[in-house]
């Protein structure tokens, strides 16, 4: 089976304030597959996804990253969503004033109306949420209550897993889902991410302990320590990872 | 004499009330002339425009017609063709006195006493101007005992054709005794974008024992316009006042609001929002007079500043020495959306009783990067990001109005 690759970063090296963070970065990502990306922190986990959705303040010095061919460096972050990309961000952002369902109904429409998909009225768009809300165990009435606004750690988690699949995004980044969850919100968050697998969506499962991973089995695992991938392999190397600490690895390269 | 001050004989000048009360107007106003930055209630709002020389006063004309106007609820509406009040075309209510307000003066001597002469002193040249041509405008009687369910919506239309034209509008509204109403203003233009004009208006409000006012209010002026509005409130014992006023129009705008709490348990809720781009100028002042015991007023106002633009915010809470445990809250907040915009608040505090609670507060941000880019990253383009901020960040001022059809009105307008 041939595989299409949908996301291809070669060579990226980006700095923040003028502190080089990302040097020499390479991956590829086909349809389907499910990476694991670990690394210790203040790698540059968060960096990462912050310039693959597009956010202000990274300065990318060299390289490219391609997304389904196109050059996603040129793109703004409305329209790498638009194009399937989704970040499950490590810390919500809070909007007062803003409902969830005003918020995430634009979201909605804007990407169907880019997919050349009717724009869903106030009904449809309702029932649909309320339906993804239910898998999650979301309480109904969080959809009226302003976007992250008082919600607590596993809330926001949920709300962002709500997100991803309410946009079916081709292209998931999860930064550190399982941070500030207990057990059970763990599985429920694992459990909706694994729903939304397929053949055709990719994710990216960043993480600095191996125990989402228990949950959300990957099939490459990357270890990820100063600015670049050191070593790469399957579920196992996670294991082998908890073993033996990150440092066994940075000292590898 | 600028070009807002002419000789023209307009009707009643035969009546030595009016005749006299129309001349200190023109005294007082031609001794004090357009305030520049001298005047300490001007030194934030400038009126440099309105120094042009060609001004043409409103007058009543032939076959003027305003267009009907649409509103998302349901109201009895009064026309105004370029502030000429049109009988004709408004829909008047069952049960509530509403005349044009020089008839009121001609024929109504115990009404007419209620023009306030203080009107006319040199602190207030708008209305001093006003008062000289005083003739346009209407008197609206609410009797006591009666609720008023339905909104008095004035629709103020202008179309100037070409001129610089002045209109001078003088409201006389009285609410008797345990009565309420709700009265909306909807200034608005049509034609040529870049007309002139000067807006000037007048409301005197009284609102008596137990009566209860609701007063809304939107300003989408011409975007080369002026638009000066004084609401001068009265407010007897346990009478309420409730308003709000959106501004977004005009080139130069204020929105003053004075209220006489004078009598034990009134009250007043002074709110409003402005939204605005380009050059323009908006300005909020605020004078509430706690005079007696027992009162509250509370005033949320709310700015977004885009553009070169200026808002302005003057709010003064005065509490006399006999008004003990009353209660004045102000609040002002503004968005600044780029480097160029400003706003200019000058909060006082005047408190020479005790046994009051009193505050005020001010604050200035921006839109949030980190709320933009959230909204972005799922898909919302930046412009609707933004004006899902900005209608977030208006909300509760908003909010505060109490009929929902009305306040989702003025969100629809708060963009
Ligand atoms: N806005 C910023 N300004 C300065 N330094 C930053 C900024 N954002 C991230 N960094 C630095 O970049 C490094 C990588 O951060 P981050 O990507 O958040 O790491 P991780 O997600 O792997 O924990 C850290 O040393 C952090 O201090
Ligand atoms: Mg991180």
């Amino acid at each position: 089976m041939t595989k299409t690759p949908l996301l291809e970063i070669e060579d990226l090296c980006a700095r923040v304030c003028d502190k080089e963070i990302i040097k020499g970065f390479n991956l590829t990502i086909n349809e389907g597959e499910v990476h694991a990306l670990m690394g210790p922190n203040g790698a540059g986990k968060s960096t990462l996804s912050n310039i693959l959705c597009g956010k202000s303040g990274y300065e990318v010095t060299s390289g490219s990253i391609r997304f389904k061919g196109q050059d996603l460096l040129a793109m703004s972050p409305e329209e790498r969503a638009r194009e399937g990309i989704f970040l499950c961000m490590q810390y919500p952002v809070e909007i007062p004033g803003v409902p969830v369902t005003t918020f995430l109904k634009h979201a909605v429409n804007a990407i169907r109306k880019h997919r050349g998909e009717p724009e869903l009225d106030t009904m449809e768009f309702v029932k649909m949420v309320r339906e993804e809300g239910k898998k999650l165990g979301l309480d109904a009435d969080m959809i009226k209550r302003a976007v992250n606004v008082g919600f607590s750690g596993g809330e926001k988690k949920r709300l962002e897993t709500l997100q991803m699949a309410v946009l079916k995004p081709d292209f998931a980044i999860l930064d550190e889902a399982d941070s500030g969850l207990d057990i059970d919100a763990l599985k429920v968050v694992s459990e909706g991410v694994n729903a939304l697998r397929n053949g055709k969506r990719a994710m990216l499962v960043i993480t600095h302990y191996q125990r989402l991973l228990n949950y959300i089995i990957p099939d490459f695992v990357h270890v990820y320590a100063d600015g670049r991938i050191v070593k790469s392999g399957d579920k196992n190397l996670a294991l082998e990872l908890e073993e033996k600490g990150y440092a066994g690895f940075v000292r590898e390269k | 004499m600028t070009g807002l001050l002419q000789h023209i004989s307009l009707p009643g000048d035969e009546i030595p009330w009016l005749h006299e009360i129309r001349t200190n107007g023109k005294n007082v106003f031609a001794s004090v002339g357009i305030p520049t930055a001298k005047n300490e209630a001007w030194k934030y709002t400038r009126l440099r425009e309105l120094n042009a020389d060609d001004f043409v006063i409103s007058l009543p004309q032939q076959n003027l017609s305003a267009p009907q106007a649409e509103l998302p609820f349901d109201a009895y509406k009064i026309y105004f063709e370029n502030g000429i009040f049109n009988p004709a075309m408004s829909e008047l209510p069952q049960g509530i006195e509403i005349l044009p307000l020089i008839e009121v003066i001609m024929f109504h001597p115990q009404y007419r006493q209620l023009i306030n002469t203080q009107l006319i002193e040199k602190r207030f040249p708008f209305s001093a101007l006003n008062v000289a041509y005083l003739n346009e405008g209407i008197f609206i009687h609410i009797d006591s005992r009666v609720e008023i369910k339905k909104p008095l919506a004035l629709i103020y239309h202008t179309d100037t054709r070409g001129q610089n034209l002045l209109c001078n509008i003088h409201n006389l509204i009285v609410v008797e005794e345990a009565s309420s109403a709700k009265i909306v203003e909807f200034h608005y233009y049509n034609g040529e974008v870049k007309s002139r004009y000067l807006a000037n208006i007048v409301n005197e409000i009284y609102i008596r024992r137990n009566a209860k006012l609701c007063h809304y209010k939107i300003q989408n002026e011409a975007f080369k316009a002026h638009h000066l509005a004084l609401n001068y409130v009265d407010v007897a014992e346990n009478g309420s006042y409730n308003s709000f006023c959106l501004q977004k129009g005009a080139d130069v705008s204020r929105n003053e609001t004075r209220v006489l709490l004078k009598e034990p348990k009134a009250s007043a809720e002074v709110n409003g929002a402005y939204i605005m781009n380009g050059w323009a100028t908006i300005d909020t002042t605020t004078d509430i007079e706690h005079l007696s015991s027992c009162t509250t007023s509370h005033q949320l106002i709310k700015g977004v500043v885009g553009g070169d633009a200026k808002g302005v915010f003057q709010g003064k809470i005065h509490i006399a020495p006999e008004a003990i445990q009353t209660e004045g809250t102000q609040l002002h907040k503004a968005l600044l959306l780029t480097d160029t915009a400003e706003v200019d608040v000058k909060p006082e505090l005047e408190i020479f009783a005790d046994d009051v609670k009193c505050s005020h507060g001010a604050a200035s941000g921006e839109l949030d990067e980190e709320q933009l880019f959230y909204m972005r990253s799922r898909g919302i383009s930046e412009e609707d990001a933004r004006q899902l901020l900005i209608a977030a960040y208006l909300d509760d001022a908003i909010s505060k109005i109490e009929d929902e059809k009305i306040a989702a009105w003025i969100k629809l307008w708060a963009k």
